[in-house]
């Protein structure tokens, strides 16, 4: 391989040396176009640039040209409406397609060394606060992390074509897909491939090639692709959250090869890469220790010199150097490579006026998503019996969305009376998760019951996520009266020792309706000889509803 | 209920199901409302999901060669159409 170095990468054209396909870019096509680019930036005086694009190798020029240029670059996370009003202030211009580019083309600047410490590149990822988080990296922070990948996988690699399913906004598909295969000499392809079918198609068109993924994509891989064509993958990597054991197995079996997995993020840049289910070997470049709680700190090349960058991931280090990861020691999660801050979304969550208190917590199904536990304030136990459960989680959910991406909203929802918190007043995260995973309740709470005369009285409050709610009614949830009957008989045998079973009902009357979040007071007494429970809901001083249970001999 | 809208109405309790979304029932679901982005709300992650179910419940495949074959995700009449011709094939 022609391997040069990031800051050499704009000295002299090279005809041979081919960038990217479709449509084909070369070397010297890129070279000219940065420097071009570099011109229009300088004689605008553009030195903070936002840079959103797609296309890897419009990214590479924009990249390129900006360095050369004396320009900074930050890629933002998205291009949502508030994404752009926060940058807005720290840039001069947004590159977001290539019409972007072409605009400030002018006759080319000079060919130049890039300057390792002055070129900056600014990367975001959702801090532990929950508030977008910026770093900012020196190209020779960079430069020195494609040096030890190439030191690393570059023989393996050979000339493979670089197929990525991972955005380059972030720093693992910018050096994979991008800077690296740059450097290296290595072919790379344009867009981002999101789907398996697409990547197989991709894949088909290179003679060799390697992967850049994430376990969202590698997880979900089917029977459907031609599994004996795509082994001849050069190397399978993937980052951004951990593969599960089974889909590096699963790979394994149908490519006859382990997925290389990179341990790493914005903040920290490489730390450590592995194959199956061996330790962490850090990259050489790393050094490691862990502070009190245990949490890894890191120093490498890949951070600016002197600092220690600490985690919040538990580990245990072996004495040849490799580590386990043991878990987070913070409320930080990731869904499908994405870090999410739950602390934060709470807080968001709070802010609406119908949510008096909410714990989230991860709901691990066919994928792992949000769910919220939720007391509802007054306002928020009006709009549920006014409107219906679909209304108000939607609302919910709506009003998150201004707060984070799609897919951190709470796909589950518990409406609970209050937060079973701990004799500690914690609600540990565990108990969080066990509440979303259970059913959604079909009997009341049972506050008190007290006996005289052989009558009991019975408060009860009912759930305010009653099962039965969603489809009676929608969009004005009551308790239907059939339940209340069935309440009444349940806790009847509960209290009375009812002999024998339900047989019929009597003189049933229906007054008041009964709505999510009521306290209600049922009375209870049983006739003997006429085998009869007697019953009667009230709510205060209204009558709600009352009737009489017929029973018969457990067996006539 | 015609083929078609039973088949349609089996879709919508695959996405429901295979999701899981909550407080939606398959009625809620236009057979033409947009199922990804905008529309129902589903992301990319949902599409990989929803591919793996499809091909799971109705023993077909998706032809990993033929281009745009996400298109048939688009909607649930899409998608039914999309199943009814691959059971054919």
């Amino acid at each position: 391989m022609n391997g040069l170095k990031l800051e050499h990468l704009l000295l002299e054209p090279l005809q041979q040396r081919w960038v990217t396909t479709e449509p084909d870019m070369n070397h010297a096509q890129l070279w000219e176009a940065s420097l071009r680019l570099a011109a229009g930036l300088q004689a605008r005086g553009i030195q903070r640039l936002a840079v959103y694009l797609e296309d890897a190798g419009v990214l590479a020029i924009a990249l390129l040209g900006a360095w050369r240029a004396g320009a900074s670059v930050l890629l933002p996370a998205d291009l949502q409406p508030q994404t752009r009003q926060r940058w807005a202030p720290a840039v001069d211009a947004w590159l977001t397609e290539v019409a972007d580019l072409e605009a400030l083309y002018q006759a080319p600047l000079s060919p130049a060394v890039l300057d390792l410490d002055s070129c900056q590149l600014s990367l975001c990822t959702s801090g532990s606060s929950g508030e977008p988080k910026r770093i900012d990296k020196s190209l020779r922070q960079l430069a020195n992390e494609v040096q030890a990948l190439e030191a690393l996988w570059g023989a393996d690699l050979k000339d493979a074509c670089i197929i990525g399913s991972v955005a380059t906004q972030h720093i693992y598909g910018l050096l994979f897909r991008v800077l690296w295969p740059l450097c290296a000499g290595r072919l790379f392809v344009r867009k981002q491939l999101a789907f398996p079918e697409d990547m197989q198609r991709a894949s088909r068109e290179y003679p060799r090639f390697a992967w850049v993924a994430s376990p969202a994509l590698l997880k979900r891989m089917g029977d459907n692709l031609d599994w004996p064509a795509l082994s001849r993958v050069a190397r399978v990597f993937s980052s951004g959250g951990a593969l599960p054991v089974e889909a590096a197995g699963s790979l394994y079996d149908r490519l006859q090869q382990w997925p290389t997995e990179i341990l790493g993020s914005s903040e920290t840049g490489g730390i450590a890469w592995r194959q199956g289910a061996q330790p962490w070997q850090p990259f050489a470049d790393v050094q490691l220790s862990q502070d009190a709680d245990g949490a890894l700190r890191i120093a490498s090349k890949y951070l600016p010199e002197g600092h220690v960058e600490q985690t919040a991931d538990a580990a245990r280090i072996h004495a040849d150097g490799r580590f386990e990861l043991l878990g987070r020691l913070d409320r930080i999660v990731k869904l499908e490579e994405k870090r999410i801050s739950l602390p934060m979304l709470e807080q968001a969550l709070m802010t609406h006026s119908w949510v008096a208190e909410t714990r989230l917590g991860v709901v691990q199904e066919n994928r792992a998503s949000l769910g919220a536990l939720v007391v509802l304030s007054a306002a928020g136990l009006h709009a549920l019996r006014n409107q219906g459960r679909r209304t108000l989680t939607q609302t919910l959910r709506q009003h998150l969305g201004q707060h984070c991406e799609a897919l951190a909203l709470p796909r589950r929802w518990r409406l609970l009376r209050q937060l079973p918190l701990n004799s500690q007043g914690k609600l540990p995260q565990a108990e969080v998760e066990a509440l979303l995973l259970a059913p959604r309740p079909k009997a009341p709470q049972v506050l008190e019951q007290v006996e005289a005369d052989g009558e009991w009285t019975v408060q009860l409050s009912v759930p305010p996520d009653l099962t039965y709610f969603s489809g009676h009614f929608p969009v004005t949830p009551v308790l239907p009266g059939v339940v209340q009957v069935e309440w009444a008989f349940n806790l009847g045998q509960q209290l009375l020792d009812l002999p024998g079973t339900f047989a019929g009902m009597e003189v049933l009357k229906f007054q008041q309706l009964v709505r999510p979040g009521d306290q209600i007071e049922l009375h209870l007494r049983f006739d003997r000889e006429r085998r009869k429970l007697y019953f009667a809901y009230r709510n205060g001083v209204a009558a709600c509803s009352s009737g009489r249970i017929v029973l018969e001999a457990a067996h006539a | 209920m015609s083929n078609q809208k039973s088949l349609e109405h089996e879709i919508k309790e695959l996405i429901i199901e295979a999701l899981g979304l909550e407080d939606i029932s398959a009625d809620d679901i236009g057979s033409d409302q947009t199922l990804f982005g905008e529309g129902l709300g589903l992301d990319s992650v949902d599409a990989l999901e929803l591919g793996l179910a499809i091909q799971k419940t109705y023993g077909i495949k998706i032809d990993a060669d033929a281009k745009d074959t996400r298109n048939h995700f688009t909607n649930v009449a899409s998608l039914a159409a999309f199943v009814t011709a691959r059971q054919a094939a």
